[in-house]
């Protein structure tokens, strides 16, 4: 069964590479894309829940950590693991001690490593 | 109060003995003088006395009777109180025997040390004799009576009475010499106090205030003099720099502002350099893999790397840029430094291996130092990716050491690859400066140890870098504080 991914990020380069990256791979991914934190949220009344979430955090509009907390608010998607994904590792540091995802991933990443990354989460 | 203390004590000995030394050669001068003309003085005394008694015994006959001679001289003598001894000596067969004297005892015996003198060729003999206690003169004179010389007078005349005067007199003098010396002493003392010691210690607080930095104090000094243009010249001097000040620190606000500026845009630039990295860094190597072309597969190596070289180039311009900011914060904690080393040698066996390069720890167990462990790592993976990177494959050796001085650790890591010029010495923590120009660009972004420089300087400490020339290996140095462990 392969597993269900949501890739937040206004940047379509960023969730190009993800998508075609990951289900490019023999495992098998499936890759969802959304360009905003509205778009994510509204993908996840709509189409199936995840097994988990890449969410950028320098977004317009609303922001990653907005998003995060949107979605843990609520009692049947606070579950869905998130790791965030940032060009700043400074600015996941600074706001460690507050909201933290599961993990996070700086770019530019090479797609090996993400998806050693999201295989450790989705094993726990 | 030092100062004060010196010039002053400096000038008054100068004065002192100079004062001291004319004084003295003044006095003793005068006393030479004065005696040589007591001397005189007190021969022409003499001499006159002895005219005088001719004058009185006058006719010969008068030495028929001896006793009449002995009373008149005796008379002589008590009327002239610094007359010791007076005698008459009248020559009997050639030799001078006493014929009268105040000294009763010597009468009609020989005249003694003066009986050989030739009485007739009417010599005048005079001996001055300064004793211990008594200044006496021996005067010898002949007797001439009525033109005729019948015998000679001997004369010891006191000089006493004149030098204790001039004694009393000399006494005096020291002690006015003395007197107007301190005098002299005090006065100099009091205008030397007033007119230079006074204004050096003024200048010298004002150097003081002005040199910790207030650039507002003026000297008060008015006297028409060069001391007082001295002042003036010093006022305007803290004028200019107090305006020169200011014009620098308006500069460097504007410059601080300029970096800061920069530093942020760097910071900006890079991190929206990371988003269209990301599918090259993360499609490329999948392409190129996938790709059975052996021709475009290459392409594809090519660019591949190269789009890790420019991840490599934002990363570390980004972590310089960071390390340049002033709001930077370091975890400072007590670390141990071989451990520290070996977590980095561990991370670096790949490349160690790869490049056959063989390395020895050889840092003491027990050195502690206080650093950023995160930064302390990327500064050790830096020398340690440098020494590799000039290292030739066979036989290279890095050898990592650390002594420690009092509070400071001082850390080593020496290779024995191709070695640096003076020139490349100079330039090798430069941003973007590459001893080898010759090695491919892809291999070292040239900012390594521009970050090494950076993490070493913010930890308070000092780097530099060591080598005897080309092809002798190099060494680079960094200091950093010591820990304080359980033994130390």
């Amino acid at each position: 069964m392969s597993k269900k991914i949501l890739i937040v990020d206004d940047d379509p380069g960023v969730t190009y590479t993800v998508k075609h990256g990951l289900e490019g791979l023999e495992e098998g991914f499936k890759v969802t894309s959304a360009e905003s934190g509205g778009k994510c949220l509204e993908l996840l009344q709509s189409e199936d829940i995840p097994d988990l979430i890449l969410l950028d955090i320098m977004m317009p509009q609303m922001s990653g950590w907005e998003t995060y907390n949107k979605i843990k608010e609520n009692l049947v998607w606070k579950d869905i693991p998130i790791v965030f994904l940032t060009a700043r590792k400074d600015q996941v540091a600074k706001n460690a001690g507050g909201f933290f995802g599961e993990d996070y991933i700086e770019k530019p990443f090479r797609i090996p490593e993400l998806k050693q990354r999201i295989n450790k989460i989705l094993e726990k | 109060m030092h100062i004060n203390f010196s010039i002053s004590l400096k000038l008054t000995l100068l004065v002192v003995t100079i004062s001291a030394i004319v004084i003295f050669s003044l006095t003793y001068v005068n006393i030479q003088q004065q005696s040589e003309f007591f001397e005189d003085a007190y021969y022409e005394k003499a001499f006159s006395l002895t005219k005088a008694l001719d004058a009185s015994i006058q006719n010969p006959d008068y030495l028929n009777d001896k006793q009449n001679v002995q009373n008149y001289i005796e008379n002589f003598t008590s009327l002239n109180p610094d007359i010791l001894k007076l005698s008459v000596n009248i020559p009997k067969e050639n030799i001078l025997y006493i014929f009268a004297s105040t000294d009763v005892d010597s009468i009609d015996k020989p005249s003694g040390a003066y009986n050989d003198l030739s009485y007739e060729e009417g010599a005048v003999i005079y001996i001055p004799d300064h004793g211990e206690n008594a200044h006496r003169l021996t005067m010898l004179a002949p007797m001439n009576l009525s033109g005729n010389i019948f015998g000679t007078y001997e004369m010891i005349l006191s000089m006493d009475a004149a030098y204790n005067a001039l004694d009393t007199q000399m006494r005096n003098l020291i002690l006015i010499s003395a007197i107007s010396l301190f005098a002299m002493i005090f006065s100099f003392l009091y205008v030397l106090r007033r007119a230079i010691v006074k204004p050096i210690i003024i200048f010298r607080d004002a150097t003081k205030v002005i040199g910790e930095g207030n650039l507002n104090k003026k000297i008060d000094i008015k006297s028409h003099d060069e001391l007082g243009d001295l002042a003036n010249a010093f006022n305007n001097m803290t004028t200019d720099l107090k305006n020169s000040r200011t014009k620098i620190e308006k500069y460097n606000k504007t410059l601080e502002k300029l970096l800061s500026q920069k530093d942020e845009f760097i910071g900006q630039l890079g991190h929206d350099l990371k988003n269209p990295l990301t599918p090259l860094i993360g499609l490329l190597p999948i392409i190129t893999e996938q790709e059975k072309d052996p021709k475009l597969k290459e392409h594809l190596q090519l660019l591949t790397s190269n789009a890790e070289y420019m991840k490599e180039l934002i990363f570390k311009t980004l972590q310089l840029a960071k390390l340049r900011s002033s709001n930077i914060q370091f975890d400072i904690q007590q670390l141990n430094l071989k451990n520290e080393i070996d977590v980095v040698l561990n991370r670096q066996q790949p490349l160690l291996k790869e490049n056959m390069i063989h390395v020895e720890n050889m840092v003491n167990e027990e050195i502690l130092v206080q650093a950023d462990k995160l930064r302390l790592e990327e500064l050790l993976n830096n020398l340690v990716s440098n020494a590799v990177k000039y290292t030739p494959n066979e036989n290279g050796t890095i050898i990592i050491d650390a002594v420690k001085d009092k509070h400071l650790i001082t850390v080593s890591v020496k290779d024995n690859g191709i070695g640096m010029t003076k020139e490349q010495i100079n330039r090798v923590f430069d941003e973007f400066y590459r001893a080898d120009k010759s090695m491919h660009e892809r291999d070292s972004t040239g900012l390594g140890l521009s970050i090494a420089k950076r993490i070493v300087e913010k930890h308070g400490g000092k780097i530099w870098v060591d080598s005897t020339g080309k092809g002798k290996g190099t060494t680079f140095y960094f200091s950093l504080k010591s820990g304080y462990g359980k033994n130390n």
